[in-house]
């Protein structure tokens, strides 16, 4: 291979407890793991012992970026950071967060491909790295700080343009459930605490290089600008939610919510995004809002307009101005986020006076922004909050933490849906103060063993959508049957994979879905209607598989797996079609290392087959299909008992879920019985090493 | 160039212009704005047939234009450059009583999915509430109308769909998937 573009080449090894930097050659370590999470697998693997704990100096945090990362490549802004996870129950297990922004592109510019943190500094540290060179520094004086003063602070010091990535005072007080955030609302959920253990409160990056592109520029140019016809709108939702002129198709469940008529409304001058025909790439960032999409038609008149990470044109992170606000709760009038960080606040509270899309639950949300996204507190994909309604209404709370604490709280104001209440729970999850927020900001498995509830107990109710191991339900059987829920199997925290849900949830009508479905998965019968699901089949086998390892490949190029795979495209003149080669045209261009998308997914299972061998090594056993690969009880039952298989119901079959793990093992060369992958796969994969490690602990199949 | 070629031009110039803004046109207004730009000279009786067989040509000879008739069979054009014959095809039902049963029976049998209420006040219906709910009232004392029923979700949203393509199950869990589920499984 000539030489290599895309990577930065070097990757920063930072040990805290003694101070030394030093940096390793990315091409020579990790090229066979490509970056992000694949870096990250490798890192805990060679270096953390079995049986550490996340808060233990011997753990450590790896925050990796991808070859595309900093590129033209549409969507390349994640940063995959990857520890032992703390939420993690009942034994923490090795997981990554992901975070957007602008750390990424940064990153790489400084000419870093990740950055590993070890040990433990004796006192408050932050982490400076500008062009080439990384400096420990002294944070005293930004302990105790939030998130948005830390930044501002380093900010101050190394410019506008850098790209902060901080932990508030929830991480710095250890409390599981906590964030690092970049670029005032990016968060990578779980990591704020193993950052606090290492008293590291920051890391400021500034680079003012580049990334080379190795292959044939006007090649390049020709992929990206490709690349960019098949976007959507957010989570690749292919058709606009309303008709437009220009679509044939069209679902009020599309995030693509652009339409004649429909304005910024908080923008001056007002802008109006317009029917967004998708052959104008110049208007993609118009398609989507998601504050419109989630909190109601109101949210309009407060859209300034949307933000994001580098080179992606979605812009999912809406920024509101809710002028009202500031003098209700004495916060800023402008806030932003996306998904389950823009519901944060909403998402405590069961009602509100005006309504689950009233003016009430919008301040919420502002209300949660400006506190969570500060103290850094966590929300584990809205599981805090739904536990948080469960434990309350069901008599719980009031049992469990005391009359003087239960009085502290402001219950009225919390049934009658009052924003204000938050400002007495989320500062305390973030100080572990009292029994109820250390509980909280435990996260659900440990909240559950803390105050003796059986996890069995979580795991028949479907509205908790709790699913195992601490974590909640993420894109499962309500999304795509069989192939979520073999996806939600596989973690060691809420699955976060998207790729199934983007193409299931895209908008096309079924007939479509299926005929794409053909070309992709070799058989239309690989999907089903939502809640129409019929009984299991290898397609849907295979579904799983692609699916997993495009969520891999995605976290290890630092492509957006919120946004791709682009295997669907909103051009009828493709007939809908997208290209499942995207990824490897773009790495192939970028490095200079050809690869056709067979071997590039081949390198995504690699990586995924690491954090396999992972979660064997560190649990100890190799009867991963009863110990880890499970599912909780509400998946085989419907609130109105209907059976599974009839339309209108999520519900699946026990015996066919059997078999889909059959099928799938069978399709990941793993061991049907105890779903460990076997020896010869892991030779197969070019990770012998590994297998021989596990066959010395008797963890091989 | 001769008249009926310039002719030509210019109608398929207003077909794709009228498209542009997201509108159908008509024969007469096509003619009109032929007078308009002097392409052709003032209406005279015995211009229409001459050219009728012209915007019959336009349409045969631009892979781009269609014609789409409505119940009354008063033909329009389009320009599928700008306008899909999805969204033609409502603009061509906006002022008939079937366009709400119509479209329901057609999401409820492709997608499948029921469709909120509300979704007829968005253009390109632009329904009031008043107008939709007097068509389902008109709708409900018509017998071709029977199959269009209403589901509504846990927090309080109408959805309409045709229970040949849906049975009650099924579209009450799938309004409630596009109404609350996907919002709380983002």
């Amino acid at each position: 291979m000539a030489k290599p573009g895309g990577w930065a080449g070097k990757v920063l090894r930072v040990d805290l407890s003694t101070g030394r930097i030093s940096t390793e050659d990315t091409i020579e370590k990790y090229k066979d793991f490509l970056g992000g999470t694949g870096i990250g697998y490798r890192v805990i693997w060679d270096e953390v012992p079995t049986g550490t704990k996340p808060f233990d100096p011997a753990n450590k945090v790896v925050f990796g970026v991808g070859p595309l990362a900093g590129t033209g490549a549409p969507c390349n802004g994640r940063t995959a950071v990857t520890t032992l996870w703390p939420t993690c129950w009942p034994k923490p297990l090795v997981a990554s967060g992901h975070m957007g922004g602008h750390f990424a592109a940064e990153l790489k510019y400084a000419g870093y491909d990740a950055i590993i943190v070890e040990g433990r500094a004796d006192r408050p540290v932050w982490l400076q790295i500008e062009d080439g060179k990384a400096e420990i520094k002294d944070a005293r004086h930004l302990w105790g700080q939030g998130i948005r003063r830390t930044t501002v602070e380093i900010n101050q010091q190394m410019g506008p343009e850098a790209s902060v990535a901080a932990i508030g005072q929830a991480g710095e007080n250890l409390v599981p459930m906590s964030v690092v955030i970049n670029s005032y609302s990016h968060s990578a959920g779980g990591i704020g605490g193993v950052m606090g253990s290492k008293n590291l409160k920051a890391i400021g990056v500034r680079g003012t290089g580049s990334v080379r592109i190795a292959g044939n520029k006007e090649e390049w140019e020709r992929v990206v600008k490709l690349h960019l016809s098949l976007l959507g709108a957010n989570n690749q939702h292919v058709v606009p939610n309303s008709p437009q002129p220009w679509a044939e198709y069209y679902s009020a469940g599309s995030r693509w919510v652009a339409s004649t008529g429909r304005q910024w409304g908080a923008a001056e001058p007002n802008i109006e995004t317009g029917a967004c025909n998708p052959r104008d790439l110049n208007k993609i960032a118009y398609r989507t809002n998601n504050a419109a999409f989630f909190l109601g038609d109101s949210a309009w008149k407060y859209t300034v307009r949307g933000n994001g990470c580098t080179s992606c044109p979605i812009r999912c992170h809406t920024v509101l101005k809710v002028p009202k606000v500031s003098s209700k709760y004495g916060i800023p009038a402008m806030g932003q986020n996306t998904c389950a960080g823009l519901m944060l606040g909403r998402g405590f509270f069961k009602t509100f006076p005006d309504g689950p899309k009233g003016e009430t639950a919008i301040e919420a949300c502002m209300v949660g922004i400006h506190l969570a996204d500060d103290v850094g507190v966590w929300e584990n994909y809205g599981q805090m909050q739904r536990d948080f309604q469960e434990l309350y209404y069901n008599g719980t709370i009031k049992n469990k933490i005391g009359e003087n604490e239960f009085r502290s709280y402001s219950w009225d104001k919390y049934e009658k849906g009052d924003p204000t209440f938050l400002f007495e729970l989320l500062p305390r999850i973030a100080a572990k103060e009292g029994e109820l927020a250390t509980a909280l900001g435990m996260g659900t498995g440990y909240l559950l063993e803390r105050w003796s509830i059986p996890e069995q107990e979580w795991q028949k109710d479907q509205k908790v959508a709790y699913w195992k191991m601490g974590h909640p339900k993420h894109h499962a059987n309500e999304d795509a049957g069989q192939c979520g829920v073999i996806i939600n199997t596989q973690y060691n925290r809420d699955a976060q994979c998207h790729s199934h849900a983007n193409f299931t949830r895209n908008g096309l009508p079924i007939q479509v879905q299926k005929r794409l479905a053909a070309d992709i998965w070799g058989s239309s019968d690989a999907v089903d209607a939502i809640a129409a699901y019929t009984p299991m089949n290898i397609y849907k086998a295979k579904m799983a598989k692609w699916s997993l390892l495009r969520k891999e490949l995605h976290d290890s190029l630092s492509l957006c797996n919120w946004m791709g795979p682009w295997i669907a495209s909103p051009l009828k003149e493709r007939n809908y079609r997208g290209d499942d080669s995207i990824e490897s045209l773009l790495y192939s261009l970028a490095t200079g290392d050809k690869k056709s998308r067979e071997e590039l997914d081949t390198v995504a299972e690699r990586i995924f087959l690491l954090h396999r061998a992972l979660t064997i090594r560190d649990m100890g056993t190799k009867e991963m299909r009863a110990d880890h690969d499970t599912m909780p009880d509400w998946v085989f039952t419907d609130p109105a008992g209907k059976d599974a298989f009839t339309q209108g119901t999520n519900r699946m079959d026990k015996e066919d879920i059997k078999l889909a793990m059959d099928m799938y093992y069978e399709e990941m060369g793993w061991d049907k019985q105890t779903g460990a992958p076997t020896p010869s796969t892991y030779k197969k994969l070019g990770l012998g090493d590994v297998a021989d490690e596990l066959d010395k602990r008797g963890l091989l199949p | 160039m001769e008249q009926r070629e310039q002719i030509s031009l210019a109608m398929a110039q207003i077909i794709r212009a009228r498209s542009e803004t997201g509108q159908l046109v008509q024969f007469e207004e096509i003619w009109t704005e032929l007078t308009g730009q002097g392409v052709v000279k003032s209406e005279v009786a015995d211009q229409k047939s001459f050219l009728e067989s012209i915007l019959r040509e336009a349409v045969a000879g631009n892979e781009d234009l269609e014609e789409i008739s409505g119940k009354n069979g008063i033909p329009h054009y389009y320009s599928a450059l700008s306008l899909s014959e999805t969204y033609a095809g409502i603009l061509i039902r906006k002022e008939e009583s079937s366009l709400i049963a119509e479209i329901v029976r057609e999401n409820s049998a492709i997608y499948p999915r029921p469709v909120p209420l509300d979704f007829f006040k968005e253009s390109p219906f632009d329904l009031t509430q008043q107008e939709i709910l007097d068509c389902l009232g008109k709708m409900g004392e018509q017998g071709e109308y029977q199959d269009i029923a209403q589901t509504t979700t846990s927090i309080g949203t109408v959805f309409l769909y045709s229970n040949r393509h849906l049975d009650p199950g099924y579209a009450s869990i799938l309004a409630e998937w596009f109404d609350v589920g996907q919002i709380n499984s983002p």
